[in-house]
């Protein structure tokens, strides 16, 4: 009988997986649900005995929707996939957790070692250095430590933690308990958004299996549904959050490392930094950092989206060049029209011009033209794109999501917004131009996180101003 | 005295599960949400002494999360993605439409009740804009009369 | 300047914490404890940084983001509130860089704030207007955008508004509500440039705020501001004194416009409180200005002749010649008068003294008897001195608390405030209370255990607890060895151990399950430092003082006396209590609680006084009115205490009062005392007093003339005068020259002195060569009397007993913004929030006798009956019903009866059995009261 894999994932579903999976049944099919591949723009994406089809609309048509062998497929098959090489393959459920368990006796100090090895940073925006916060959390004297995933996701354009925890989730249950393991922690946290229901139902569900298994005896683990405050996925907020209360920033220090959740050593990461952590402790730090450039190492879930042909999830060392992700990977815009500008890693990044994207996506390039990596979301624009408009998105998101505890935010963030609207409405503008560069100033040097902190960067980038 | 069944009981109920959880008050408040539609002042007051916290710190809570609404949507619920990702393919242009077309703007019900329309910040369906969701259900390359018909 | 008028900005890091810091700010090195902020370094060597959202009464927040600054080596700008300091740390607090940054967060402010400064109330008092000074900012370029300037003001508190327009939302207000006051009735209502202060109601007075003020204190612009400010003008000058209303003693800096009181701030300085304050003492002092207060002395032959308002010399010379009539024709003991614990030691010091040398009667005593007489008796006999045991403090190193018969949020809000913040750290605790007090549940606070005794049943409770530790061997066997007489200790041991003091035998008595007694005496015992807060609830009993002792005997079997965190602490009800008690008015003692009896110390009095002293005990409070009654006591001078509305049987009292010959009243207020009365002299209100008071935990606080008496002499002159009329010689010139000789007589005062207390602020006596500025715990090394003495405390069950006729027990007690009998709190605002005494009664017991919410009850007891309105709640628990005596008219202690107290007479006010039923009119008594007031009034003198 043949087998065919139908992704049980909310893009796919949202177009029609879930119909082609009981027609694909009905036909007699052995139909397996699978996460999603991350090759978005071919969902629903079916595979059938290793052939890929999509997007696919009509089963009657399979053939015109064939993109050929999934093995070989060169979408997939020139990725170098670390953290994603499970996720769309087959059913996550059908998880053995002999290697995991093998690795949950491994000594701490030396699983910190391989995290040091290996040169992760942190993939939730900040590229903050992992074996530092792992071993801050491991030393601190505590009798309750905490890892904490980051799963609020509220950058637009970014879907890998949701790809990963929908299609993949024992690889983030694995993170989990090996960075417990390592810094001395028993009890895991994953604070979802809202936005992502399936992926709320498919981990829920991975945790009661875990159980099942027996995994969770030493390390447990639950998740926590936020309530729509994309301010939530910075860190301190989040934790603000978990513990019930109003989002908002708590000023730092103490890092939560040292004091995080109810004033517990806490190690926060992204849910794409802790399902880099398998790969590592299995392959060696040594290996995962011979992948990438210089200081940015291993693989990064390049996420490309907005207006693009081709968008997917496509997991690359560090170095590759933003135009070659666009053109090569994403197929230039949906529109056809000429790429007007790319914002590059979420609301609170830049917006890159033409002859800004043969930089090399690492965290040093993109550093020296004022621009960050963030969690790996490229948003396309094409030339229709009004920058001005978009500079006043990035004050109205920034109204919209403040938390309202520091001043430069809470108000800049309005009279940002305002100013830009003068901008628009004035013959010369010069004055709202000056004003909006001292108001950057402001917010970028004076504000308590780094959402009021870096608002500047898509403004001025948009504007044009230094 | 409670009766059982009655509303106080229900969101009692619903509170008391979560007392000891982690973020416990946001997880009842959003409870409270998906059983009622929408929190009132009298859940609030319940919620507070469950969790033995002032209305006034369940009013702060409330107010900070998006999810936490304190009316009813409409019959019918949309949300259209106002984020770059779809903005880059339409979504301002949708949302005008849609907006045009029901005879509401962003943020209001419809004053039947019939259907409500809101901004939602990114639905993480970024390669398949402009998105949306009916009903809770996710609408990718949505369109007028995807949202409407 | 002292530091309360400095701004740190953050608190003061215990120096205990750890190492010193070094660093420099500006080029200036300075040296700080580990854990500073670079905030409070700066500030301490006069650099100040300049800040909105921090002030050193509220942990640092970070919000504001004025107070940033740079650190050498280190890239971008600091806030300098949330930043530690660190060895060897360069920080610079002013260039242009930082300057600008500055500027503009300020233009942000500015930008959504009305540019009324001028008018403002504000005005020369804004913190905000302070800092657009300090950080240069000249011009607002943002225009017409969206704000906040219409948002609507909130007047409903009585004594502070709120206009959200002028909010900066730093949160100062919903911090201090949560970290000082703990009571979280504030919140940051939305989010981002909505975000904007709300109660969890449509507005202040209707939501769960206190009216602490402490937001009103914290908030640095003209948004939350005292309506005495907005009415009168910022204040210019400051006179630094006490509370006159509970025994917590709160110091205040009276802030004054030429000589009118503008706001009380309680001040930083002030070791009771800390800067905090309750709804009383920050506002509830109007009533020293309110219409109804008596301000000349009046005389009248009979109780129902008119009252003609005389000069002093006319009053004083009648009451003296009143008064020798009568000591001719019935003897020397025929008279003699009771002290106030309202008034100041050295007042309370005069009328002791004129009494005892002028009257020459030792028939002295202090309204103290009816509250805490037991607490004097009962750690003197076991500790060896009459007085709680620890400083305020002392409750944040304790891990238990345990709070018997008190209701400290209502009673004692500042101190409970202090409790609740060790609370919120994780200190368990256990409430013996018949009421579910707030401290039972309430936000962020939960009891591990609330036993809720059956009125009456203290003893037995306390006698299970030491069951449970004799016969589970909790005891401290070190400590009872090396500080406890041991032969007291093996007999209560095998007190303890009987049977019928298992909590198993006592479960039913006392209404408590066994098990929950067990639990609880394990968690106090075991629980390392476990401290016992005890209120009137313990000590207005038939058996209060056996309770006093049972609690005595228990902390020292466990060892939690001698260190902080533990001890056996009363909370005293008035002011002064403790002063009063101090100062030798009782029949029996002399000051410091000493026996009459001594030859050799009436010798000492003897001497500095110029007269012979009695060496018999005088009459109580209770003997004289029953001598009254009987014709035997014919008058007496009371000093600022309402016998008819606040002793019990109120119709005894009554007939005591109408059977003298003169009754000496000394009051503010024309009070129901004064109904009866032949002289009345006006008094002064604590604004008005130069003296000290000592609060609860033997704090000597000082009192200071805020403004000119407005009878027109110092209180003390006026019982000096009467000495002096009664041919005894009285010639102190000044209230210091009154507590040298209180000094020179009273070992537990020696060294105090005004200098001394102007200096150091204020001290906890004794002030003794090894703590020349006060002992904060007593009983650290060796109790005072030695060795801990083991007292038995056999129950004794009080006879009054709920039965089939009165099936119900009454207790009474009071709420947050009422006082005592009222006179004070009753003419001022606070009576928006009781305007009359409520009948709290349990659902169950309501349906049973058809009572729903809100109706006319009528309360009988063997005593006596009165009306008034029932509400119907689970507070109390089925059996118990409950209410306050703030309202003359209410007269709830026509039902109370006049049992009491076995050693000291205090009045068994927790227990009156009684009978509910629903009523449609008011008590005869009630009627009466309502035509005496009448006629009463009709008898003043026409102004
Ligand atoms: C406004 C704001 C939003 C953020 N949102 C997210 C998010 O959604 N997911 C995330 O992983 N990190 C987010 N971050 C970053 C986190 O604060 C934090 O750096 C991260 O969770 C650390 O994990 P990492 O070390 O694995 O990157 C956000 C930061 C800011 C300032
Ligand atoms: S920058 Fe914005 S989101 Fe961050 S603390 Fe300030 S107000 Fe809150
Ligand atoms: S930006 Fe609209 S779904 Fe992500």
């Amino acid at each position: 009988m043949s087998v065919a894999k139908v992704p049980r994932e909310t893009l796919a579903i949202a177009l029609g997986a879930d119909e082609l999976a009981s027609e694909l049944a009905q036909a007699g099919h052995e139909v397996v649900r699978t996460g999603s591949c991350g090759l978005c723009w071919a969902e629903p994406m079916i595979d059938i005995d290793g052939i890929a089809y999509g997007p696919v609309t009509d089963l009657a048509d399979l053939e015109a929707a064939r993109l050929g062998p999934v093995d070989t497929l060169p979408d997939l098959a020139r990725q170098e996939r670390r953290v994603f090489d499970r996720c769309g393959r087959a059913d996550p459920f059908d998880y053995d957790p002999a290697w995991l368990c093998s690795q949950l006796e491994r000594d701490p100090v030396e699983m910190i070692g391989e995290i040091e090895a290996s040169g992760l940073r942190g993939r939730g925006g900040a590229g903050f250095p992992a074996h530092i916060k792992w071993r801050t959390v491991h030393d601190t004297p505590a009798d309750q430590k905490y890892v904490i995933v980051n799963a609020d996701e509220g950058d637009s354009g970014t879907f890998a933690d949701r790809l990963i925890m929908e299609g993949d989730p024992f690889r983030l249950i694995e993170g989990m308990l090996l960075a417990g393991r390592a810094v001395g922690a028993d009890k895991g946290i994953v604070y979802l958004r809202s936005e992502y229901p399936l992926a709320a139902e498919i981990f829920a569900r991975a945790i009661a299996s875990a159980r099942n298994m027996g995994l969770l005896e030493a390390f447990d683990m639950e998740l926590f549904v936020g309530a729509g405050a994309y301010i939530c996925g910075e860190e301190t907020s989040l934790l603000e959050s978990l513990e019930g209360k109003r989002g908002e920033i708590r000023a730092k220090p103490p890092v939560p490392a040292i004091a995080g959740l109810f004033g517990k050593p806490t190690l926060v990461h992204n849910v794409i930094t802790l399902c880099a952590v398998p790969d590592i402790l299995e392959s060696g730090g040594a290996n995962y950092a011979a992948l990438g450039v210089g200081a940015s190492t291993g693989t990064m879930t390049f996420q490309l989206a907005g207006n693009v042909k081709k968008g997917a999830l496509i997991e690359l060392p560090f170095g590759v060049s933003l135009r070659a992700l666009i053109e090569d990977w994403g197929g230039g815009t949906r529109s056809g029209r000429p790429v007007g500008a790319v914002q590059v890693g979420g609301p609170l990044g830049a917006y890159l011009k033409d002859e800004q994207l043969d930089t090399p996506m690492t965290y040093e390039a993109l550093a020296a033209i004022g621009a960050g990596v963030g969690h790996g979301g490229i948003v396309v624009f094409d030339e229709t794109v009004d920058l001005v408009l978009q500079a006043h998105y990035a004050f109205a998101f920034c109204a919209h999501e403040s938390c309202g505890k520091c001043t430069p935010c809470r108000i800049g963030a309005v009279r940002g917004k305002e100013t830009v609207e003068a901008f628009m409405a004035s013959a010369q503008g010069d004055d709202e131009l000056a004003i909006i560069r001292d108001l950057c100033d402001v917010m970028e040097q004076a504000s308590l996180c780094q959402m009021g902190g870096m608002t500047p960067i898509p403004v001025r980038s948009a504007l044009g101003l230094k | 005295m409670l009766e059982p069944g009655s509303e106080e009981t229900r969101v009692r109920d619903i509170a008391t599960v979560r007392v000891d959880q982690i973020g416990g008050t946001i997880a009842a408040l959003s409870d409270v949400v998906r059983t009622f539609g929408h929190i009132e002042r009298r859940h609030m007051e319940i919620v507070a002494d469950v969790f033995n916290l002032t209305v006034a710190e369940i009013r702060g809570i409330v107010s900070f999360y998006s999810d936490l609404r304190t009316e009813p949507t409409g019959k019918r619920h949309i949300r259209i993605c106002q984020a770059e990702a779809c903005q880059s393919v339409g979504g301002r242009e949708l949302t005008a439409a849609t907006a045009s077309r029901l005879g509401i703007g962003l943020g209001e019900t419809a004053a039947d009740g019939s259907v409500s329309l809101e901004a939602v910040y990114c639905l993480g369906l970024c390669t398949s804009g402009p998105s949306a969701t009916v009903d809770g259900r996710a609408v990718p390359f949505a369109t007028v009369e995807a949202l409407t018909e | 300047m002292r530091n309360g008028d400095v701004d740190f900005g953050t608190p003061a890091v215990p120096a205990e914490a750890g190492a010193e810091v070094s660093l420099t700010v500006d080029g200036h090195s300075v040296t700080v404890p580990e854990g500073t902020s670079i905030m409070r370094a700066a500030a301490q060597i006069g650099i100040p940084v300049p800040k909105l959202c921090a002030t050193d009464s509220l942990q640092a927040f970070g919000s504001c983001r004025l107070c940033l600054v740079e650190i050498e080596g280190r890239r971008g700008l600091h806030a300098s509130c949330t930043e530690p300091v660190t060895e060897g740390m360069a920080v610079q607090t002013q260039n242009d860089h930082i300057a600008d940054i500055r500027r503009g967060v300020m233009e942000l402010y500015i930008s959504d704030h009305p540019l009324d400064c001028l008018t403002c109330s504000a005005n020369g008092d804004c913190e905000l207007q302070d800092m657009a000074g300090a950080v240069g900012l000249r011009e607002v370029r943002y225009e017409d955008g969206s704000n906040h300037l219409d948002a609507g003001a909130d007047a409903s508190n009585p004594y502070f508004s709120f206009d959200p327009s002028k909010c900066i939302v730093c949160s100062r207000c919903v911090r201090a509500c949560d970290e000082v006051q703990g009571t979280f009735a504030l919140t940051i209502d939305g989010r981002g440039f909505g975000a904007s202060v709300k109660t969890g109601a449509d507005d202040f007075f209707s939501s769960e705020c206190v009216s602490c003020g402490a937001c009103v204190q914290a908030c640095p612009t003209a948004t939350l501001m005292e309506k005495s400010v907005i009415d009168h003008g910022v204040p210019d000058r400051v006179v630094r004194t006490t509370c006159a209303y509970c025994g917590v003693g709160c110091s205040f800096k009276a802030e004054l416009k030429g000589d009118q009181v503008v706001r009380m701030t309680p001040d930083k300085d002030g070791f009771a409180n800390h800067g905090h304050s309750c709804v009383k003492g920050r506002f509830a002092w109007g009533y020293a200005n309110h219409r109804e207060r008596m301000l000349e002395p009046m005389i009248r032959d009979r109780t129902d002749a008119p009252w003609r308002a005389v000069s002093w010399d006319e009053a004083i010379a009648y009451a003296a010649q009143r008064l020798k009539t009568i000591q001719a024709e019935h003897g020397a003991d025929s008279i003699g008068g009771i002290t106030s614990s309202r008034c100041t030691n050295e007042e309370v010091w005069v009328v002791m003294k004129m009494i005892r040398a002028a009257f020459g009667t030792n028939n002295v005593d202090t309204c103290a008897r009816v509250c805490h007489s037991p607490t004097g008796y009962g750690l003197k006999q076991t500790f060896g001195t009459s007085a709680g045991t620890q400083n305020f403090d002392s409750v944040a190193h304790a891990d238990l608390m345990m709070v018997i018969g008190a209701n400290p949020t209502e009673g004692h809000p500042v101190f409970a405030s202090q409790m609740k913040r060790r609370l919120r750290q994780g200190a368990k605790l256990i409430v013996a209370d018949p009421r579910r007090i707030a401290l039972v549940r309430s936000p962020h606070v939960e009891a591990e255990h609330h036993l809720p005794l059956l009125p009456g049943t203290n003893v037995p409770l306390m006698n299970a607890f030491a069951h449970v530790v004799v016969t589970e061997d909790l005891v401290d066997h070190d400590f009872v060895r090396e500080r406890c007489d041991l032969a007291s200790f093996e007999e209560w041991v095998a007190f303890a151990a009987r049977e019928e003091n298992s909590p198993e035998h006592v479960a039913e008595e006392i209404g408590v399950p066994a098990g929950d007694i067990r639990a609880a005496a394990r968690l106090y015992a075991n629980a390392g430092n476990a401290a016992i807060y005890y209120g009137l609830g313990v000590t207005e009993h038939s058996q209060g003082s056996t309770m006093v002792m049972a609690m005595a005997n228990l902390a020292m079997a466990t060892g939690n006396i001698g260190r902080p965190g533990v001890g056996v602490n009363p909370l005293r009800g008035q002011n002064n209590v403790q002063g009063a008690c101090d100062m030798g008015s009782f029949p029996h003692e002399l000051s410091g609680n000493r026996p009459i009896g001594d030859e050799a110390l009436r010798g000492q009095f003897e001497n500095a006084w110029g007269v012979e002293i009695g060496e018999e005990p005088g009459f109580r409070i209770p003997n004289m009115l029953n001598a009254a009654c009987a014709g035997e006591f014919k008058a007496m001078f009371i000093q600022g205490e309402d016998l008819a509305q606040s002793d019990p049987n109120t119709q005894h009292v009554e007939e005591a009062l109408a059977s003298m010959e003169c009754v000496i009243v000394q009051d503010l207020f024309l009070n129901e005392t004064a109904k009866f009365a032949h002289v009345f002299l006006p008094g002064t209100s604590f604004l008005e007093k130069d003296g000290t008071f000592t609060n609860a935990e033997r704090r000597i606080n000082r009192v200071r003339p805020v403004m000119a008496p407005k009878i027109g002499m110092e209180e003390w002159k006026v019982a000096q005068a009467l000495a002096n009329a009664l041919g005894y010689p009285m010639q102190y010139g000044s209230a210091s020259e009154i507590m040298d000789e209180i000094a020179s007589l009273t070992p537990t005062f020696a060294n105090v002195s005004f200098d001394l207390l102007d200096r150091v602020g204020s001290v906890q006596w004794p002030c003794t060569d090894d703590a020349p500025t006060g002992t904060p715990i007593m009983h650290r090394e060796t109790f005072v009397r030695g060795k801990g003495m083991f007292v038995l405390t056999d129950y004794q069950p009080t006879e009054e007993r709920a039965n089939r006729k009165f099936p119900l027990l009454l207790t009474t007690g009071r709420i947050l913004t009422q006082y005592n009998v009222g006179a004070q709190t009753r003419r001022t605002d606070n009576i928006d929030w009781l305007d009359e005494d409520v009948l709290e009664i349990h659902p169950a017991d309501a349906e049973l006798r058809g009572v729903r919410e809100g109706d006319w009850v009528a309360v009988t007891s063997r005593m006596g009956e009165i009306s008034l309105r029932a509400t119907v709640t689970e507070r109390v628990v089925p059996g118990v019903v409950y209410t306050t005596f703030h309202h003359p008219d209410t007269g709830t202690n026509v039902v109370t009866t006049d049992l009491s107290d076995w050693a000291t007479n205090c009045p068994e006010y927790k227990v009156t059995a009684v009978e509910v039923r629903p009523a449609n009119h008011r008590s005869s008594w009630q009627e009466t009261f309502g035509v005496r007031l009448a006629e009463q009034t009709g008898l003043l003198p026409q102004t």
